[in-house]
C-alpha cells in the first residue's frame, strides 16, 4: 500500500482505489487519516437513498485498527475505557469510549474480542500513542494493523439479502454487535453486524489482496438491487439520523482540543450508559465520579426543527433571545421528512420536550433568508427501525 | 498486630525528619527501610551544609556546626592551582591564584551577584510551594510575595536576574572572566548532579538553586552528614518511632483510590490509611502503586519525569599519604575540583549525551589521609548494559597522576548510577531523584498532579527529593509534607 507514497501522491490509496476512483465521477476526495476516500461519487442524495432503501458500500479502510494481544489484553482495555468490558466473549463487539484524566472524551470506537487474549479496537482517529501510554505496566502488545486489513461498510435494509445471495452462510443469524468468519466468493472475510447508519448493516474486514473481489461481489446483483458506492457526505447524513456522534464534529477530542472548555465529558454527550464507576480503576474514573455529583451545564441533544431549512451551524436561543446553545450537525431528513439537528443546549433546556429557537441563515440565490425556527428537544436517535435488531435479519 | 497512624517508606534524611516531626505531634509512626542502615542516599554525601535551621529547631536536633574556614582548591593542569578560602559568613578570599587581580575581582563580583540572586530565591525554598489558580487567598499571597521579593532587588538587579535565569553558565562566565580555571570552578558548582553541560540553558538556574538550598555557592562543608543522620535517627528513637530495617516494600494496597497498607517483599502486610513515600516519584508511582491505578495522562508525566543520574561515587585508596603537587599541605582538607575549563567540561558532557561515560571526566573530591572520596561525572545511567569500570579507573588514574606525588593506587571502588539505583531504589540513580530544572521545580515538582507533596491516591504523600525543594539534605521536604498531611 505504501508503494504509492511519494511527493506526487501525498495521499495514500486504499486497496479499493481501482474501483472507487472509477466510480467517483466528481473526483471529490476527502482526506481521512492520510487516505483518499470519496466524499461524493456522483450524487449524495442518490447514495443516501441507496443506503436507506437497498444498500450502500462505503470504503472504511482508513479506520484505525489496533491489535491488542497478551494475557492482560482484557485488563488493559478495561483500564482504557469507561465501560466494563471484562465480560466480553469471543465474537462479541462492544461500543466503547475513552477519556483523559479530566473525564473528557478522547475518542470512541468498537472493541472486537477475537480470543480471550486477543482484542482489536477500531476507531476513526489515531490513538496508538494513547494506547501505548495506557499500556504501561500491562502485559500486552499493541500493534497498529490498519494497513493489513481492508474494510467496507455494507449498510442498508437489503444488505443481509445480498450477502445471502452471495452464499454467505448463516449471515442472517449474526446478532447485532457480533462478528464471525465467513466466505465471500472464495475469499475469507470477517463480517461484523455493526455500522454507522443506524440501520441493518454489516462491516466486512478482509485481506487487502481480496479487496477487489469483495467489492465486485457486493455489486453482483445490481440488476435487481441497485447497490451504490457511497461517499462520506451520505454517511454523514445517515449518522445524524441515527444520532451517532463524531469526534471533532460534535465534540472535540480531548487529545486534540486546545481550549480546555471545548472538551466534553460522557455525561454531556449523553453517553452516561457507557460509564461504569463501579468497575476497577480506569483513566478518568476519579474525575468522572466528581463530575457525576454536579449538575450538568450543557448536553448534546436532538432537535426537531420546524420548517424545512437545515439549521447548519445555527446558534440556539431561548424565548428572550439569549444564547443557550449551538447546533453541531443538521440536515433535512428525507426518510423522516423532518428537519433534524444535533446540538448543545444549556441545562434549563436539556429536558426532552423543551422548546428552543434556532436562527437559521438559509442561502437563497445569493441572498440569505433569516429564519427564526421553533425547535423541540428530542432524543438524538431520530431513526431506529426494528430491522436493525431483528434476528434472523430480513432477507 | 500493631496499628500505626503513619507508615514512612524509606529512612533517608527526609524519612527520618518526617518520622521525628510527626511522632513529636503524637502520631504512631513506622519507618520501613530497605537497607540495614538508615541514611539512604545521604550516606554518599561528603559534605553537608544544607540541613535547614528550621528543621534543626523544630526537631530539636543537636548538631554542631564546624565553625572554621574551609578551602576550595581547583586543580590546574599547569599546577598553578587556585585556592579559595571561605569563611563562616561565606565571604570568599583568594589564597592562591594565577589569574590577574582584575579577574579575581570580577570573580568575586560574580559570586556576590549569584549570592544576591540566590538569597532572593531562597525565600521560596522553605515553604510549601503555592498552588496556581486555586482561588485560595494564602496561595495568591505567596505568589504575590514571590514577585515582590524579585521586584525588591531593584530595577537593575531584577533585570539582570531575569536576563540570566534561563541562560547557560558558560555565557555569563565568558562575559565576565578570562581565567579558565576560575570559570571551571563555577561551572562545576552549576552542573554537578544535574543533566546539564556548561553550555546547556538553565545551568545558571541550577547554580542559583543549589546556592539557595545550601546557603553557599561552594556548598562548604560545615555540617557532618553522618552526624545529621545519627541525630535524626536518635530523635526518632527518643520519640518512639519504630523501625523495620532490611525490609523492602513491594507494593501499596489501594482500594477505591485510597491507600490501605503496604506489602513487603517477605509477603508480610501492614495496614495504615496514611503512608508517606520518600522514594522517588517514578518508583513510587510505577512500582509501588502500578500504572493500572493511575490515569494515563498521569503515568505519561511520571515516565517523562527526567531522572537520569550521571554522577558516580568513587572511593580510592592509596599506599601512602596523599600529597598534591605544588600545593601547600595546609590546603589538603579542602574540597578539590578538577574541572579545568569550560571546553573540557563541555566535551565531557558530550559523551553523556550519547549515554557513554566521559573519557576525560570531571571530579570533585575530598582527601582523607590515604583515601579519596569523589564525585565523578559524567557517568550516565544506562538502561541496559554496564560501564567498563577498569577503563574508568585508568582514566581517573591518568588525571590524578598529574597531581598526586609518587603514590600508588591500591583500591578502587565505584558506584555508578545503576548501582545507586539498585542500592537505594532511586530510578535512574539520580542524586536529586530528578533533574532540578525550571520545568521540574517549585509548584510543578515533580510534575502537575503530584505537586504539594500530594498524590492522586488519598492518604499517600511524597516527601523525597523528588518534591519541592528537591535534593540536597535540607529536611524541608519532610516538614512541608508532614504539614500538608496534617491539614487533612
Amino acid at each position: 500500500m505504501n508503494k504509492n507514497l511519494s511527493y506526487k501522491k501525498p495521499l495514500l490509496e486504499t486497496p479499493f482505489h481501482e474501483r472507487t476512483s472509477e466510480a467517483c465521477y466528481n473526483n471529490d476526495w476527502y482526506r481521512w487519516a492520510g487516505y483518499k476516500i470519496a466524499k461524493e461519487y456522483s450524487s449524495t442524495e442518490l447514495e443516501y437513498t441507496s443506503m436507506r432503501n437497498t444498500a450502500g458500500v462505503i470504503d472504511i479502510t482508513p479506520m484505525h485498527k489496533y491489535d491488542i494481544k497478551g494475557i492482560e489484553a482484557c485488563e488493559f482495555v478495561n483500564k482504557l475505557v469507561t465501560r466494563d468490558i471484562s465480560k466480553i466473549q469471543p465474537n462479541q463487539i462492544m461500543y466503547i469510549i475513552w477519556c483523559n484524566e479530566d473525564g473528557n472524551v478522547i475518542d470512541d470506537g468498537t472493541v472486537f474480542c477475537l480470543k480471550e487474549d486477543h482484542l482489536r479496537i477500531m476507531c476513526a482517529e489515531r490513538n496508538l500513542n494513547w494506547f501505548t501510554d495506557t499500556a504501561t505496566g500491562f502485559n500486552v502488545e499493541i500493534k497498529d494493523i490498519t494497513e493489513t486489513i481492508a474494510a467496507l461498510a455494507f449498510q442498508g435494509p437489503l444488505s443481509c439479502k445480498i450477502l445471502n445471495l452471495l452464499n454467505v452462510n448463516d449471515i442472517e443469524n449474526l446478532e447485532p454487535f457480533q462478528f464471525n468468519n465467513y466466505q465471500i466468493n472464495n475469499s475469507n472475510v470477517l463480517i461484523s453486524r455493526t455500522g454507522f447508519s443506524g440501520d441493518l448493516g454489516y462491516e466486512i474486514w478482509c485481506d487487502p489482496a481480496d479487496a477487489l473481489n469483495i467489492w465486485d461481489s457486493l455489486f453482483k446483483f445490481n440488476r435487481d438491487y441497485k447497490v451504490l458506492p457511497t461517499g462520506m457526505n451520505a454517511l454523514d447524513m445517515v449518522r445524524i439520523e441515527a444520532g451517532f456522534i463524531q469526534p471533532n464534529a460534535d465534540f472535540m477530542s480531548a487529545e486534540q482540543a486546545l481550549r480546555p472548555n471545548r472538551m466534553r465529558n460522557p455525561y454531556e454527550l449523553g453517553l452516561s450508559w457507557l460509564v461504569d464507576l463501579e468497575k476497577n480503576y480506569f483513566t478518568g474514573k476519579a474525575a468522572l465520579k466528581k463530575i457525576k455529583k454536579k449538575p450538568l451545564n450543557k448536553k448534546l441533544v436532538g432537535l426537531d426543527i420546524e420548517g424545512d431549512k437545515p439549521a447548519v451551524g445555527s446558534i440556539l436561543y431561548d424565548r428572550q433571545k439569549k444564547e443557550i446553545g449551538i447546533v453541531t450537525a443538521a440536515m433535512w431528513s428525507p426518510t423522516l421528512k423532518s428537519n433534524i439537528a444535533i446540538g448543545y443546549v444549556n441545562k434549563e433546556f436539556m429536558k426532552i420536550g423543551s422548546t428552543v429557537f434556532a436562527e437559521i441563515y438559509h442561502p437563497e440565490e445569493l441572498e440569505y433568508k433569516k429564519i427564526w425556527a421553533n425547535c423541540k428537544v428530542v432524543k438524538k436517535q431520530f431513526f431506529n427501525p426494528q430491522r436493525r435488531y431483528n434476528v434472523p435479519a430480513d432477507i | 498486630m500493631k496499628i500505626f497512624d503513619i507508615i514512612i517508606i524509606g529512612a533517608g534524611p527526609n524519612g527520618l525528619a518526617a518520622a521525628s516531626y510527626l511522632s513529636k505531634l503524637g502520631k504512631k509512626v513506622l519507618v520501613v527501610e530497605k537497607n540495614e542502615e538508615v541514611g539512604g542516599l545521604a550516606q554518599y554525601a561528603d559534605s553537608s551544609s544544607s540541613l535547614s535551621k528550621k528543621v534543626i529547631d523544630q526537631l530539636g536536633l543537636k548538631i554542631s556546626t564546624k565553625k572554621k574556614n574551609t578551602f576550595v582548591t581547583s586543580l590546574n593542569d599547569n599546577l598553578n592551582h587556585t585556592v579559595l578560602e571561605i569563611d563562616e559568613n561565606n565571604a570568599v578570599k583568594f589564597k592562591e591564584c594565577e589569574a590577574s587581580l582584575e579577574d579575581q575581582n570580577n570573580f568575586l563580583k560574580l559570586v556576590k551577584k549569584y549570592n544576591l540572586f540566590s538569597k532572593t530565591l531562597s525565600s521560596f525554598m522553605f515553604n510549601s510551594p503555592p498552588r496556581v489558580k486555586s482561588g485560595n487567598k494564602s496561595d495568591l499571597w505567596q505568589l504575590i510575595s514571590m514577585g515582590w521579593k524579585v521586584r525588591k532587588l531593584g530595577k537593575k538587579n531584577m533585570r539582570e536576574l531575569l536576563r540570566i535565569i534561563g541562560l547557560n553558565i558558560a555565557d555569563d562566565l565568558e562575559d565576565n572572566l578570562i581565567n579558565d580555571n576560575l570559570m571551571g570552578i563555577l561551572c562545576n558548582e552549576a552542573i554537578l548532579g544535574s543533566n546539564l553541560g556548561p553550555r546547556s540553558p538553565g545551568s545558571i538556574l541550577t547554580l542559583l538553586y543549589s546556592n539557595a538550598i545550601n546557603g553557599s555557592i561552594f556548598r562548604n562543608n560545615n555540617l557532618d552528614s553522618k552526624q545529621i543522620i545519627d541525630s535524626l535517627e536518635q530523635s526518632c528513637l527518643d520519640r518512639g518511632v519504630e523501625f523495620l530495617k532490611s525490609s523492602e516494600v513491594k507494593k501499596l494496597f489501594i482500594n477505591n483510590e485510597s491507600v490501605t497498607g503496604i506489602e513487603m517483599n517477605n509477603q508480610n502486610t501492614i495496614e495504615s490509611s496514611t503512608i508517606i513515600s520518600t522514594l522517588d516519584p517514578k518508583t513510587t508511582y510505577l512500582n509501588l502503586i502500578g500504572a493500572d491505578k493511575l490515569d494515563t495522562d498521569f503515568t505519561r508525566r511520571v515516565s517523562n519525569f527526567r531522572s537520569k543520574g550521571n554522577v558516580a561515587k568513587i572511593k580510592l585508596e592509596f599506599k601512602n599519604m596523599i600529597k598534591i603537587k605544588n600545593l601547600d599541605e595546609k590546603y589538603i582538607g579542602s574540597k578539590f575540583i578538577y574541572a579545568p575549563n569550560i571546553k573540557y567540561i563541555e566535551h565531557a558532557f558530550n559523551n553523556n549525551k550519547y549515554n557513554k561515560y566521559s573519557t576525560k571526566p570531571c571530579l570533585e573530591f575530598y582527601i582523607d589521609n590515604k583515601n579519596i572520596s569523589a564525585n565523578l561525572y559524567y557517568v550516565p545511567y544506562l538502561k541496559s548494559g554496564s560501564h567498563d569500570k577498569k577503563e574508568i579507573e585508568s582514566n581517573i588514574q591518568l588525571i590524578l597522576n598529574n597531581f598526586i606525588d609518587n603514590n600508588q593506587l591500591i583500591k578502587f571502588e565505584i558506584d555508578t548510577p545503576n548501582e545507586i539505583e539498585k542500592k537505594y531504589n532511586t530510578s535512574g540513580g539520580h542524586w536529586h531523584h530528578g533533574d532540578m530544572e525550571i520545568d521540574q521545580l517549585l509548584m510543578i515538582r515533580p510534575f502537575y498532579g503530584s505537586a504539594q507533596y500530594e498524590t492522586p491516591i488519598n492518604g499517600l504523600y511524597l516527601c523525597g527529593a523528588g518534591t519541592h525543594p528537591g535534593g540536597g539534605i535540607t529536611g524541608i521536604n519532610a516538614i512541608n509534607a508532614s504539614k500538608q498531611l496534617l491539614k487533612k
